[in-house]
This record gives C-alpha cells, structure tokens and sequence, in this order.
C-alpha cells in the first residue's frame, strides 16, 4: 500500500470514530458527550474547530493577495492548493459549528434575525460570504473538466479580481471580528490575553499563520504525493512570514507594557506557562528559524518553522477561545475524548476531501499519478487475511468502508453508558433508611438527610391501621418493605417489575404466556397484573393502584409523598410552615444523638459521613 | 416604571421559599444532580438560588437584569431582549445555540439545557408574565421576610441608602448593582461584602457592551479602506508592471 492509501485509511478510521460521536452528539444533547458544563460553555470546539479552523483557512486570502494584488507570479503554482483548503477549511469549521451549536437546526437564523452589535453575528455574516466567494474562485477549477461550463467558468475567470478584493476584505474582518468576541469579556479572559486590540492582534496573527500553513501544506501534499515542493517559493514566503510574526511580537509586547501587564510573565502558573508555550510556537520560535538563511531555503527548515507555527497559533485560539479563562467556581476543563474525535473527524473528512479533489482536478501543475493506477502492476493482497480484493480501485473502497465502519463500531463501544442513555446523571443506589423511632432518612447517604419521627406519625395517624397511608406496596412476602426497595435509585426512575428476572429460568421461572396471553401483543398494558398472582403486594387499604411499572427515583418519590401530605395537612390544621422544606430539611447533617456515640467513614466525594453507632462497621 | 428588585441580605433567613415560588411559577422540574451544575445552585432548573454567603449570611442569586446587558448586545440572533420594563428575557423561537451569551454575562447567569437534545438558554425572566398580569415577581412575593422586594428602580435605590445611613453599623456602605456594569436591576445591600460572591471579581462601572461598541463601528470602514487599498494596489501594480514591460520591448 502507498502512503496515500495508508493515510486515507486512517482519516477514514477517525471519521468512522466521529460519526458515533456524532449519533450520540445529536440524540442526547451536548452534557453527555462534552465536557462543557454552565462555568464553561464553550471548548475545544469553539476554540479549536471554529477558531483555529477559520485562522488554519488564512492562507486563501493571504496567497490571493500575494498573486492578484502584489503579482507576485512566482506563488501562482500554491494559489489553487491554498484557495482549495481554505475552502474546505471553511467548510469544516461550519461542520464542526454544527457539533457545538445547541440548536444547529437554527443556523440559518441568522441571516433573517439580526443583531448587528454583536461581533459572532459579523464573524457568521462574513463567514457565510466568505465561503460563496471561496466557492467562486475555486470553481474554475473542477470546471475545467466539464465542456458544458466553460461559460461560467470564463464569466468566473473574469469576475476573480473583484472576487479576490471582496475575499481579502471580508477576510479582514471576521479574522479580526473573532478576537472582538472576546472584548465583551474582561472579566472573564485571563490579563495575558484580554486587550482591546484582541482585533488587530488576530488579524495579524492570521495573516502570519496564512503564510505558514501555505508552506506546510505544500510540503505535506509533497511528501504524501511524492511530488516535488515549490521550496524556492517558499522560501519566498518565509521571508516575508518572518516580519509579520516580529510584527505580531513586537504588538503583543508593546500591548502588555501599555497595560501594565508585564508582571504576569514571570508570575508562575499555569496560564503563564501556556502563554510562554503559545507565543514560542507561534512566533518567536519559527521567526527565529526564518530569519537564518540556511534554514529557509531549506526543506526541513520550512517544515520545521511552519509547522511549529501553525501548531502555536491554533494553540493561541485555544487558549482565547475558552482555556485561559478564569473560570466560574473550582471548574477546570479538559476536552472529553468525544470532543476531540469529532473534531478530527471533521479534519479528517476535510483531508479527504481535499485528496479527492487534487486526484480529481487540476489543482496542482500536474496532477499527482496514483501509484496503485497502473494497469501493468501486479495484484496486491490484502495485508490480513491475504486475499485478492480486486483492482486497485475497488480494493481501496472496499478497505475505506471497513475501517471507518470498524471505527464507528469502536466508537460506539467507547461511548459510556451515561453518554449512550443520555440523562447525564449516573446511577446512584438508593440505600434504606437508618433506625427505629426515628429514622435517619439519607438515602445517598452524603450526611445530609432527614429525621423522620417514625413512630410519632404511626401514632398521630392512627396506629397499625396507618401503614398503609406510606407504604403502598410492599414486596410479596413482606408486610412493610423500605421506600428503597422499588425506588432504587436515587434520581431515576427504575423497574419495580423485574421481568427479566420473572422470565430467567435461574430466577421466576415464569413461562411467557402466563403474564402474556397468547395472541396479544407482549406488552405491559396487555400484560397480566400483578396483584393476580401476589396477592399481598398492597396492604388493605393501600394508597396506589398497582398499574405503574416504573417506579419514580428516590427523592422524587420522598418528596411526593411527604410534602403531598404535609401540604394537605398544612391547610387542614392550619399551620403554613408544615408544607414548608424547612419542615422536614433542617440543614442537619448528623444523626442527632446516636451520633455522639457513632463512628465515621470515608463519603462520596470526599465528605466524612458520620453514622450512628448502631450502624454496621 | 423601571422594575427592579431589591434584595437585603441581612434580613434573609435563608429559607428558600423563594426558590420554591420561582419553581412553581415558572414551571421548573426538580433539580437532578449533573455533572455541568455549578455549586452557586443555579441552573436551568432553577432561576434562583440562595447561597451561604461570609458570616452566615443567606445571598440569594438570580439574573441581575443589566441595565445594558451584555447578553443582549451578544446574541448573534438577538434572541435576548430587554423589555421597556427593563426585564431582560429570552426567546427560544430565534435561538441557536451559540452560547455566546453564557460567555458574555459578567455574573454568569445564564444557565444551558445540557441533558437535552434541543436545548434551550434558561434563566430568570423577572416574572414578566406576572408583571404584565400586573402582579410581583413570584420570589418577592414569596419571601416572608421581605428581604427580598419588588419595585421602581429608582425608589429602591433610595430605599437601600436609607437603610445603609439609618444603620450605618449593620450595612456594608455600598448597594450592589447601583453602578457596576452600568447598573443593575437586581440590587442588594447586606451587611457583609458581596463583591466576590455575586460577581467573582470587582466589577468597573463601564458597560460591556461599549468594549466591542468600538471594534463593530469600525467595521464597514475596515472593509471599506481594505478593499480601496488592495483595488488601489492592483491597479498602480498592474500599470508598473505594463510599463516595465513595454520599456522591455523597447
């Protein structure tokens, strides 16, 4: 297999990955399947998707410039390459939008609905344009191809210098525009980075990543193709790279003096040394490499400067785009695998997309041969398995579905369960209640629970003949079973009615038709009652008719009950505060006297649980 | 009449009836235990909380409804409004998504649906449809110690210095949301220094949205003298190049 074969394999693969997270993205909701939560609602999506997707794009507008505006001839060979990727660039960022917007649905809301104080309502309106001019210009491109367009395409080719204007100012402003989405947060963006010239330090910055990442693509595509770089031009573009990014460090040096803000760069922390990181990458480090002369003109030197650089910058949007925030509370973030696999996926795709379209059409002088497409070569077996799996072109599609569908299978795998249910609250047991006369309600046992004078209420409500007010239902066999036996879990709601278990063989043993009727369709509500055969599953008297299967989770149930009750109660006897939380919650977080005698054990989350001394060791 | 509400910490109790009220009025489910919540209580579920504040003191937290509200002058799809009662409220039908308006708030208020599929932006909407019924929010009405109060912005000011002059020994000398951030809706006096809780830091009295007032107003002039300067180039570019190349043929 060819280094293209093996590399589409695997952008194959992370798209497959990204397409689980998808389905689960887009059934379940954002909480399940990020790590956002209300003190960071915006992350790596945001800052590396969008942000450094539209600063990662940059090379159109600057490569445009250079050939159209400054015609300068020797980069016309890079202008179809980079105009090419920041086409798709734009394309994966407003596929990767679709990931974090709540409501991607709504996207378009914003063409009808507007709000021109806000700079994102700029950014979409100029991302919008930007992407129909990006789409003009390459147009000719596939067109070549295609007879029957030479129309369009000469009216295109004659439209390109105003084209390229309108792409170069519209550029200029949403590059910007994203660093003006963060003047509205002084409080929030950390010193190092909020400055009323966030604007002008982005546009500069993209300007400089433009230059590189043309540099860095084209010796990527070379090395995949095995394609001769354009390394004289290049270096070209190094030069002119290397004081742009001088620029941009002397601007955010000038900057931090003018705010007094210098201190911070020696201060130690974290944030500190992400700044230091950010701004080593992304300009003093490939300034530096560009300014010797070896270094530039060589290969290795422009990979080396490039890539570095284009690592730092999208580091920078990272960094502005959510993690050199002060965040609210003790909340510190860290991307879920889920956010990065869909975010390479949407890479991925774009990477893909972009090796079709240079196999496909012109986009280089000469378009790269595909290696495997010689009729003359002999058949290859697939590495496992050691079959023929036809011409090479078939052999390809064939290993390309496979691995992204083996991908998507894995992908599902990986998914928690929290992530596959979608509730975003894991299961959490409810336990029984503790004690005799009074009961120490605390079902998650976190210490903050509820006395509950037990047999005070007996008493009050009746004796024997109250039992049945609270509990309802009772296990077969058993006369009064705890709240925790059928509302198992704390917050959700669980099965009451084991079926499983009633249809094991090592369990109930019960045969289907004995509940499910034969003929009928083999549903709860068609199903057999209960009470039919337990008989003593509800007292005389009991409160609840036996039809829910589902039994509602702990609190909820607690809470039905009790301030049902006392709410009624309240009004009969008179007394407001008995409807009250307070009545029952008395912010006591200890068995009351038992407790002096008790012992204490290790709690969720890192509380000391104090028990009673009758409790179990 | 500008609505506001004016909240006294030193008279809050911390019985949270408040909260209920806000619950049942607005029809808010009970709360679940999620991973996304953040400890101040608040959440989609709940529009207000109240927290332990320093030395005891109860601090009942809820949207601040800014005067000139960050969130508002945010929304790419102006789905945040404010209302001529000064009530600043969200409409789910032009909604995105984006979040921009999380990030914006300078107290942090506005909470998301995380658990859903189709989630919405949820927070306090000063009760406005009690108000146009011509009734209080419900948290003030609720509040048995009228710590907590409903009225014109500009009485409850006045109301708040009185109680800070007539026990000078009790008040901190300061009421919250009177001018940081251009002024709030939602004021507070208490007898202990708010500024950490509510906000997290010390808020100037700058309104947010005049910070990117400048950089928007640039913007058609930006792209204006983009475009004539790089039109402009072409052609002085284009005419040196043609020139060169007929004195090459020369």
């Amino acid at each position: 297999m060819s280094r293209v074969h093996r590399l589409k394999l695997a952008l194959w693969a992370v798209t497959g990955l990204a397409g689980a997270v998808a389905a689960a993205r887009f059934l379940f909701g954002l909480g399940v399947t990020t790590n956002l939560s209300d003190g960071v609602p915006w992350g790596f999506w945001i800052g590396f998707d969008v942000m450094g997707g539209v600063a990662l794009a940059a090379g159109g507008f600057v490569v445009t410039a250079a050939v159209y505006i400054f015609r300068l001839e020797r980069f016309h060979s890079i202008v179809r390459p980079a105009v090419l990727t920041a086409f798709l660039g734009y394309l994966a960022v407003v596929a990767g939008l679709l990931f974090d917007l709540g409501l991607p649905w709504n996207i378009w809301h914003m063409v009808v609905f507007w709000n021109p104080h806000s700079p994102l309502f700029e950014v979409g309106w100029c991302v919008m344009l930007y992407l129909t001019v990006l789409a003009l210009e390459f147009f000719p491109v596939p067109a070549e191809q295609f007879p029957r367009l030479a129309a369009v395409r000469r009216a295109l080719l004659r439209a390109r210098i105003p084209l390229v204007i309108a792409g170069i100012g519209l550029s200029t402003l949403h590059q910007s525009s994203l660093g003006s989405l963060f003047l509205i947060m002084p409080y929030r963006l950390h010193p190092l980075w909020y400055t009323p010239w966030l604007p002008v330090l982005f546009l500069v910055s993209a300007v400089g990543l433009g230059l590189m990442m043309a540099v860095f693509e084209s010796h990527l595509t070379a090395w995949l193709y095995g394609r001769r770089p354009e390394t004289e031009a290049l270096a070209a573009l190094g030069g002119a790279t290397r004081w742009v990014l001088l620029l941009y460090v002397a601007l955010r040096g000038a900057d931090l003096a003018a705010r007094g803000q210098l201190a911070w760069l020696v201060r130690p922390g974290w944030r500190t040394a992400m700044f230091w990181a950010e701004l080593g990458l992304m300009a003093l480090l490939p300034a530096a490499l560009l300014f010797v002369p070896a270094v530039r003109r060589s290969r290795a030197g422009q990979w080396t400067a490039a890539g570095v650089g284009v690592l730092g910058t999208v580091l920078n949007r990272i960094n502005v785009g959510g993690l050199a925030h002060l965040g609210r509370g003790d909340q510190f973030y860290v991307p879920a695998w889920t956010e990065l696999a869909a975010s390479a996926g949407v890479v991925s795709a774009a990477a893909l997309a972009f090796l079709f379209m240079v196999e496909k059409f012109r986009v280089w002088e000469e378009r790269p041969a595909d290696p495997e497409a010689d009729p003359l070569k002999l058949p290859e077996l697939a590495p496992v398995g050691a079959t023929w799996l036809g011409p090479p072109a078939v052999a390809g599609r064939t290993l390309y579905s496979l691995s992204f569908l083996l991908a998507a299978a894995l992908g599902l795998a990986l998914l928690e369960p929290v992530s596959a249910s979608g509730r975003g609250v894991e299961r959490m047991a409810a336990r029984r209640a503790r004690g005799g006369e009074v009961l120490w309600v605390d079902g998650n046992r976190d210490g903050y629970g509820t006395a509950f004078p037990h047999e005070a209420h007996q008493k009050r409500e009746g004796g024997k003949a109250s039992c049945p007010l609270c509990h309802h239902m009772n296990l077969p066999g058993d006369r009064h079973s705890g709240c925790f036996e059928c509302h198992r879990d704390m917050y959700l709601a669980s099965d009451a009615f084991r079926h499983d278990w009633h249809a094991s063989p090592r369990g109930g043993r019960v045969a289907c038709w004995r509940c499910h009727a034969e003929g009928q369709p083999r549903r709860a509500a068609t199903a057999r009652r209960c009470l039919e055969c337990h008989k003593d599953l509800t007292p005389p008297g009991a409160t609840i008719a036996v039809r829910q299967y589902r039994a509602p989770g702990y609190v909820e149930a607690m809470h039905r009950w009790c301030v049902g009750c006392h709410v009624r109660r309240a009004q009969q006897m008179n007394k407001p505060d008995l409807g009250r939380c307070t009545a029952c919650h008395r912010e006591r977080r200890q068995w009351p006297e038992q407790l002096a005698a008790g012992r204490s054990e290790a709690g969720p989350a890192g509380k000391r649980l104090l028990l009673p001394a009758w409790s179990a060791p | 009449m500008r609505a506001a509400i004016l909240t006294d910490v030193s008279k809050c109790i911390g019985c949270r009836e408040c909260v209920r009220a806000c619950k049942l009025a607005n029809g808010l489910g009970p709360e679940l235990p999620h991973r996304w919540n953040l400890a101040d209580g608040l959440s989609a579920r709940s529009w207000t909380s109240v927290v332990e504040g320093p030395r005891g003191s109860f601090v009942r937290k809820q949207c601040r409804h800014c005067l000139q509200p960050a969130c508002v002058s945010a929304c790419p799809v102006g789905a945040l409004r404010q209302t001529d009662s000064g009530a600043v409220i969200y409409d789910r039908e032009r909604c995105m998504g984006c979040r921009y308006c999380m990030m914006a708030c300078p107290f942090g208020v506005p909470r998301y649906e995380w658990d859903q599929p189709v989630p919405y932006v949820r927070k306090c909407t000063l009760c406005l449809q009690r108000l146009r019924a011509g009734q209080r929010p419900a948290c003030t009405e609720a509040c048995p110690t009228k710590a907590t109060v409903f009225g014109d912005r500009g009485r409850l000011i006045e109301e708040a210095h009185r109680r800070i002059r007539e026990r000078p020994e009790l008040y901190w000398p300061k009421v919250w949301g009177e001018e940081e951030v251009g002024g709030t809706s939602v004021l507070y006096v208490a007898p202990v220094d708010l500024t950490a809780l509510l906000a997290g830091r010390p808020l100037e009295e700058a309104p947010l949205p005049e910070r990117t007032r400048a950089a928007m107003q640039a913007v058609p002039f930006a792209f204006t003298g983009v475009v004539a300067t790089m039109a402009g180039l072409r052609w002085v570019i284009e005419r040196r190049m043609k020139r060169q190349a007929e004195e090459g043929d020369e």
